[in-house]
């Protein structure tokens, strides 16, 4: 029963960029979407910034190619045009998009539009357009718009596991590709920055005011960020009856809770090395053949502690390259798992690992230190990819080159 | 060979008297405000007292629920959790968003974020078992318990010994009735809850609930029934395609609609949500018993939860309560039961039992 699963296309859009290219390019010259937030309504414009997404609502209509005014959310737009993206890189067709399955991730939905018409909806003197978003802070209900715009009827899911939750939607659409349920999953995830959000972490006080530091001794906490993407995920049977060139194999993977703490991780990342040996387990893979990790690395005292503890006791002496990209995109949460994973993919396409940036000062209780500069003409075989989250979720994607 | 599952537990909160296992709807609640509020447990009883203060209401129903169903299954350390919900923890996404505003974004209650996201309860399930395997929670309407329990059935695949908590929940709250009210997802005049079904009006009744079912491929001591499948169909086109799906579905099964002793339906009392749902089982299932639920659970994403609890005690208890019932069909020994869900018109479906 188990069969193959492999990546054929994949589509993004967060605050360096549209488009893949478009990010790709921001990464390799050390772009960042952080700064002043602009366009969401917030108090915290200014004293909390963040990777804020500089396109209005209704330009991200035109991008994704829907009618303003009709109850897309920000974070279902996103959503769309990532999506787009996607499919078309896939080459999928029309009978195979119907067929498809289609996974997504958020961490609140649509509760920007909630939050900002939560009275009005509630008055029932009051009438407007803002009534499209009756229903709309639902999780699942921007994956449903989705799935009806583009007609993918095969298999349609909403994963929400907080800062891990695209990744397992990754996870999920392999299991079902293995199983024998679907052919082609698409999955991934979709965020948009929201007060309910910004506000949130901030009472959890792991927000830095300041660009985020990954890996830092002098880190103080993440950036938010807003952002979408998703993988074509296709299976092997499929990728020979049409001839496609695969662009990598989704090669294990690594779920696992850590059992510690309501919102925290565990100090000796327990969770974090669980899930990363999952991932090698299931792939047949060694530590020592991994060539780059792609840390979760969001800058919060915690995280980094226990996920470079982790990679420590995971890796022995030989800890590969590792970078966080949470610096240029700010942490999208939900999307974040396929934000990598797709910056994962241009990084085996490309034989390049980006560089960490903001890093300064080693931290006292590691040994090793992330890769500041970019390095150029490295062959990728093995990549992981890390995403954990609150509630002890951790998990971990392992991807594998198809040139070796 | 088609791989086998088990549901070797239930734990079930609800606006019934149901998480005492050894009963099966022994007394029944009325309500006439359209809002099903659970009938609690003492929480003491499940949760120790450090813990139990710091819990929202929900947390410490779904916690009850859950550690119902591990003593009901004689299970000790499941491999792993799995929730599903629709909304999350509306109460707390509430409070936080009202705190946003009334405070000005200044000084906010982090408990209520904390406990707002939606997988607070599979996080807090694992933290209180110490359960460290496999974690998920999906939220896709009313899919979100059956991709749940589909979930956990893919990972039993290739251990067939191990056990999943496969959890649903879901809760009623004011600001969303008040908003959902007004695009008539409810009923417009107050109704006697369990004549729901008498009403030709659209509409149904908020409700809530949590339920954990402990899903093994192996059977437990305490085995209610085999999950033998489950299947979704989303917005199917007409009545006729869906009766499509579910005969489909069967005959994959080895099983003809004859065969179905007993059909759970999640109709909910909206004639126009519930018109395709009606025609299949007029049409395909006129031997079945015509078991309903959602008069005694309200509607909400994860109601189908609700309606699998129903399936499995029918199967283990060898009974249907009257207040079930709504023809006079007779099956002495009930072997086969088919629960079809649907979730606003749009979510349909399919989960089948049968005897052990």
């Amino acid at each position: 029963m188990s069969r193959r699963v492999f990546v054929t296309g994949y589509g993004i859009i967060t605050s360096i960029g549209t488009g893949a290219e478009k990010n790709y390019e921001s990464l390799i010259n050390r772009h960042c979407g952080y700064g002043a937030i602009e366009l969401l309504d917030t108090v915290h414009q200014t004293d909390i910034p963040a990777c804020e997404i500089k396109l209005h609502d209704h330009e991200l209509c035109k991008l994704a190619d829907v009618p303003d005014g009709s109850g897309y959310t920000r974070t279902a737009l996103l959503g769309v045009i990532a999506l787009r993206e996607a499919m078309a890189m896939a080459n999928l067709s029309t009978n195979e998009i119907k067929q498809a399955g289609l996974l997504s991730a958020t961490t609140t939905g649509g509760i920007r539009e909630l939050e900002k018409y939560y009275y009005q909806l509630q008055d029932s003197s009051q009438q407007g357009n803002f009534r499209v978003f009756s229903d709309s802070a639902n999780p699942g209900e921007h994956t449903e718009r989705m799935a009806e715009l583009f007609g993918i009827k095969g298999y349609i899911g909403t994963i929400s596991t907080a800062c891990s939750s695209s990744a397992n939607t990754i996870m999920m659409g392999a299991d079902l590709i293995k199983n024998g349920v679907l052919n082609t999953a698409i999955c991934g995830g979709t965020e948009a920055l929201s007060k309910f959000t910004i506000n949130g972490f901030n009472t959890l006080m792991i927000l830095d005011k300041e660009q985020c530091r990954p890996f830092d001794k002098s880190r103080t906490g993440l950036n938010l960020g807003e952002g979408a993407a998703y993988l074509v995920l296709e299976s092997e049977e499929s990728i020979l009856a049409s001839g496609k060139k695969p662009i990598a194999e989704v090669k294990g993977y690594g779920n696992t809770n850590d059992a510690f703490h309501q919102t925290a991780s565990s100090p000796d990342g327990g969770g974090a090395y669980q899930a990363m040996l999952h991932a090698l387990v299931m792939g047949g893979v060694t530590s020592s053949q991994i060539d780059y990790v792609n840390a979760h690395g969001t800058a919060t005292e915690n995280n980094d502690l226990s996920e470079g503890l982790a990679m420590q006791k995971l890796f022995d002496a030989k800890v590969p390259h590792f970078s966080s990209t949470k610096p240029y995109t700010g942490h999208t949460l939900a999307a974040a798992g396929a934000i990598e994973a797709v910056f994962c993919m241009l990084a085996m396409q490309h034989d390049i690992i980006y560089p960490s940036i903001n890093f300064k000062y080693q931290m006292d209780e590691l040994t090793i230190s992330p890769q500041q500069e970019l390095i150029k003409n490295i062959k990728l075989n093995y990549i992981l990819s890390n995403s954990f989250g609150f509630g002890g979720n951790a998990s971990s994607l392992l991807f594998s080159s198809v040139t070796k | 060979m088609k791989e086998r599952y088990y549901i070797n537990g239930v734990g079930i909160v609800s606006p019934q008297r149901t998480f005492d296992n050894a009963e099966f709807l022994n007394e029944i609640t009325h309500y006439n405000e359209n809002v099903l509020h659970c009938v609690l447990p003492e929480f003491k009883e499940y949760i120790n007292p450090i813990q139990l203060r710091r819990l929202s209401r929900m947390l410490r129903v779904g916690l009850s629920a859950a550690v119902i169903c591990l003593r009901d299954s004689k299970e000790i350390a499941p491999h792993g959790i799995i929730t599903g919900t629709g909304y999350g923890f509306l109460h707390e996404t509430a409070k936080f968003l009202e705190e946003i505003y009334q405070y000005n974004e200044k000084q906010l209650t982090p408990t209520y974020f904390m406990q707002s996201t939606y997988n607070a309860l599979a996080g807090l399930v694992a933290l209180t078992l110490k359960c460290k395997g496999y974690n998920n929670t999906h939220v896709n309407k009313g899919f979100a318990f059956e991709t749940s329990l589909h979930d956990a059935m893919m990972h039993l695949t290739p251990d067939a010994s191990q056990t999943f908590l496969v959890g649903a929940f879901d809760e009623t709250d004011k600001a969303q009735f008040n908003i959902h009210s007004q695009i008539g997802y409810y009923k417009a005049e107050p109704i006697d809850s369990l004549k729901l079904f008498e009403y030709k009006t659209t509409g149904t009744l908020q409700g809530e609930g949590a339920a954990f079912f402990s899903i093994s491929g192996t059977p437990g001591e305490n085995v209610l029934c085999e999950l033998a499948d489950l299947k979704m169909i989303f917005c199917p086109e007409d009545s006729h395609s869906l009766a499509m799906d579910v005969n489909e579905f069967l005959s994959a099964n080895n099983i003809t609609t004859d065969q179905v002793d007993v059909l759970v339906s999640g109709l909910s009392g909206d004639v126009k949500n519930d018109e395709k749902l009606k025609v299949v089982i007029e049409t395909e299932f006129n031997h079945s018993i015509d078991v309903r639920f959602k008069h005694l659970s309200g509607e909400y994403c994860t109601a189908s939860s609700f309606g699998c609890w129903v399936g499995a005690s029918i199967l283990k208890k060898q009974y249907i309560p009257d207040v079930l019932r709504f023809n006079n069909t007779i099956a002495t020994n009930p072997k086969t039961v088919l629960i079809i869900n649907q979730y606003m018109g749009r979510n349909y479906s399919l989960i089948l039992l049968k005897n052990k």
